[in-house]
């Protein structure tokens, strides 16, 4: 068996034991039907403005605290140990929990989405552009949520070290405020901040629009994050995972 | 038995391993061969579950060589794993899954078939006696059973090596002994048994060979026979004569007793090397005319030749500072 096969098992596993569970996939769509929501009731016109923002956002925090409390909780429970005395590489460990946080945040945020659809008219224009931002983003996060779990021991910690930098980029990545809106001086920083690539991918794909010309920029700057995620993932496990 | 069966399967080799200032591993050598069961003994922090630790690919070594059925660890820990089932020291399967799940899962990582990893979590439920418990979930689980399901997820894939790190720790005699049993029986089906514990009397039962580790270092290794014999040369003998000796005659014809009391008739010697004073006591009687009427030295068990192995080290340790 291919450890590509190996790292398919670990994905399902996970989904079994983790993503299945009622409560935290009402909290997953909750979440964000709310904030959605609330921004529709004030004024139907323009909530679609900062939707796509939201659904970055709930990528991002979802994506990141996913992967950091299923490993963390099994670094506690000794069963991530288990997983390293099992014939698979740290690359296939890496992917395998990588990829079901990743199937997670895009099945709940595709049924977002449907809701949004299907209840308050919202139209995707671009559905590639959508898809690419929705794979790519929840890849990259859950990249980055693996590589802080590994860091630490407790998922406190996980969260407390994700907030240090999750909190700061919503303000410079035009979730609630478009990247042409921002002062000139904070627009260059935005360009180093994954999450800006998501948003204006979700944008273009939402209504057409977007800071960059199309959404082939935003892609290729996510397959960067990402690529540079995997690479980053891999010495970071080696170091931390049987501490 | 063919060459290839008496081979070694586990080769360590000036193993080392630093945490910071601490040697928990100081050049550990030593080699397990196909088909045995060795006994890795030593105190608490001694570094047993370091080398576990280490055969497993769990740690990284700092000096030396690690190879099971002739892989390096670090260089083809894919091919070592598929090879080695380990029990931790805590048993680790996932809480939330049932026993059958558990088993399944770890034989879907081992690279078992559907069909083969069914029928395989099947054979060992049975076997481990946990068939009537297979659909419950691990954390509801006793400790006993918890134990038994661990050891069975270690031989999911019928590996070749078995590492058990302390695997009858904290059970009640019962659950000990049956687990006792299973390592028989994994032993007679043919693996290769690394087992580190507390309980000696268990490593005497089970093991073919012992080593014992005192921080970090080998200090002794063998059978537990010859383990045992290493000590016995300096006990104490009890002897009884037909008729009166003297000390001082006794001292000067038996070197080998470092010193003699005499109470209710008998004369209690302790001598450095038993086997040489049983010979001169036998050789002193004959000279001074007088029969021996009663001699006896208990033979020393492992756990008593482990605590004389022990402060021997200590003693070395110290002379040494």
């Amino acid at each position: 068996m291919s450890q590509m096969a190996r790292a398919v098992s670990i994905s399902r596993k996970d989904m079994q034991s983790y993503y299945s569970k009622p409560p935290l996939i009402t909290w997953a769509l909750l979440f964000p039907a709310v904030l959605i929501l609330a921004v529709y009731v004030r004024d139907p016109a323009t909530y679609l403005a900062v939707t796509p923002g939201i659904i970055a956002m709930t990528l991002l925090f979802g994506n990141t605290s996913m992967a950091a409390i299923v490993v963390t909780f099994e670094k506690r429970s000794g069963t991530l140990q288990r997983l390293l005395m099992a014939p698979v590489t740290h690359r296939t460990i890496i992917l395998g929990k990588a990829a079901s946080a990743a199937a997670f945040g895009i099945a709940t945020s595709l049924v977002l989405t449907a809701g949004l659809v299907v209840l308050l008219g919202m139209r995707i224009t671009h559905p590639l552009a959508f898809a690419l931002g929705l794979v790519l983003g929840a890849a990259t996060f859950s990249l980055l949520g693996l590589i802080v779990s590994v860091m630490v021991k407790e998922v406190f910690e996980a969260m407390t070290l994700l907030n240090l930098f999750r909190f700061p980029i919503l303000f410079i990545s035009g979730v609630f405020m478009p990247v042409e809106a921002l002062p000139a001086w904070i627009r260059p920083v935005a360009m180093v901040s994954p999450l800006t690539y998501v948003v204006e991918l979700f944008r273009f794909g939402v209504s057409g629009k977007s800071y960059f010309p199309g959404p082939w920029l935003p892609g290729l700057a996510m397959i960067a994050f990402l690529a540079a995620s995997w690479l980053a993932a891999g010495p970071a496990f080696r170091r931390r995972a049987d501490r | 038995m063919a060459e290839h069966e008496t081979s070694a399967v586990i080769t360590a080799s000036q193993l080392t391993k630093r945490y910071g200032e601490l040697t928990a591993l100081d050049r550990v050598t030593f080699s397990v061969r196909r088909g045995e069961v060795f006994a890795y003994l030593g105190p608490n922090g001694a570094g047993k579950t370091t080398t576990i630790n280490i055969l497993c690919g769990l740690l990284r070594r700092d000096g030396g060589e690690a190879a099971i059925c002739g892989f390096d660890i670090e260089r083809d820990p894919v091919a070592v794993k598929q090879r080695i089932g380990v029990v931790p020291e805590e048993s680790n399967l996932y809480p939330e899954l049932t026993g059958r799940r558990n088993l399944e899962y770890l034989g879907e990582l081992y690279g078992l078939s559907r069909a083969a990893r069914r029928s395989r979590a099947d054979e060992l439920l049975e076997t481990f006696g946990l068939t009537d418990r297979a659909g419950a979930s691990f954390r509801s689980l006793s400790r006993g059973l918890k134990r038994r399901l661990t050891v069975a997820a270690a031989l999911i894939h019928s590996p070749e090596v078995i590492l058990l790190d302390e695997p009858t720790a904290g059970l009640d005699v019962p659950s000990a002994r049956s687990l006792r049993e299973v390592i028989r029986s994994i032993h007679r089906d043919g693996a290769t048994v690394f087992l580190t514990t507390h309980n000696l009397a268990e490593a005497e039962a089970l093991s073919d060979r012992v080593l014992i580790l005192v921080r970090g270092k080998v200090v002794a290794e063998g059978t537990a026979a010859e383990i045992r014999r290493q000590v016995e040369r300096a006990r104490t003998v009890s002897v009884v004569f037909s008729g009166a000796v003297a000390e001082g005659a006794l001292r000067d014809a038996c070197p080998a007793v470092r010193t003699a009391t005499h109470a209710d008739g008998a004369w209690r010697l302790e001598a450095s090397d038993t086997h040489a004073a049983l010979a001169q006591i036998v050789r002193f009687a004959e000279g001074q005319g007088v029969r021996v009427v009663e001699i006896s030295s208990a033979g020393a068990t492992l756990e008593e030749a482990f605590m004389a192995i022990l402060q021997d080290s200590s003693r070395g340790q110290e002379s040494d500072t």
